[in-house]
């Protein structure tokens, strides 16, 4: 947990570009910004969709050292990112099965906080139980 | 183990960012620690969980901790809680 070790990064797959990019703003101001999350939104020509070649630039990105949890915003990403994983193999990749803003929040602070990809994943996935009210 | 816990009232709602700082640092500690308001608990190393309190400026909000290092603790989150700066979100 040393300040200097690198952080697990973060990686959301939505099909919108702009919901991607607007959740990665939010857990990355919620944070304090020293976790990589990475936007993987849209299709390569900017509709709504999802893109292997972008998640695999996102997850290429999001990497500096500590593996990357990739977050998907609807079940039919995962097809996306599945395929895109066998693309990578050797990756240190974890795919979390969480809500998008609740678990992108819980993740990226768990991983602020210097967590490892097995913590963080859990963080995501237990968001499921968070309750707003 | 050592217990420790402080109050304090919040100058500013406990939203989102000021949430995060807090589990981002409570996080560093090994003594469980929670932030209560007095109807209800958070963890607070779960910022979902601190931003479900719902705490508001001019509420009482108790930071308690229960471990080795639980009086280093409550004093880091309840300096975090006191610097807070009012701003929404």
């Amino acid at each position: 947990m040393s300040q200097v070790s690198p952080r697990v990064g973060i990686v959301l797959v939505s099909h919108s570009d702009r919901l991607a990019e607007g959740t990665a703003d939010l857990a990355g101001q919620v944070s304090g910004g020293t976790v990589r999350v990475v936007a993987a939104g849209g299709t390569d020509d900017g509709e709504l969709g999802t893109s292997a070649e972008k998640i695999g630039a996102a997850v290429t990105d999001a990497e500096t050292g500590a593996g990357v949890l990739v977050l998907p915003d609807l079940g039919s990403a995962v097809l996306t990112v599945r395929a895109m994983l066998e693309d990578l193999p050797g990756a240190r990749v974890v795919l979390a099965d969480a809500p998008f803003v609740e678990g992108a929040v819980a993740a990226t602070v768990t991983a602020a906080a210097g967590g490892d990809l097995k913590a963080v994943a859990q963080a995501a996935e237990e968001a499921w139980h968070a309750r707003k009210l | 183990m050592p217990e420790s816990s402080e109050t304090i009232t919040l100058a500013v709602d406990l939203h989102a960012r000021p949430a995060g700082a807090l589990a981002v640092a409570a996080a560093q500690f090994a003594a469980a620690v929670s932030v209560s308001t007095g109807t209800k608990t958070a963890n607070a190393k779960s910022v979902l969980g601190v931003m479900g309190l719902g705490a508001t400026v001019g509420q009482q909000v108790t930071v308690a901790a229960d471990g080795p290092d639980a009086a280093t603790a409550v004093t880091t989150l309840i300096a975090i809680l006191a610097d807070a700066a009012p701003v929404g979100g």
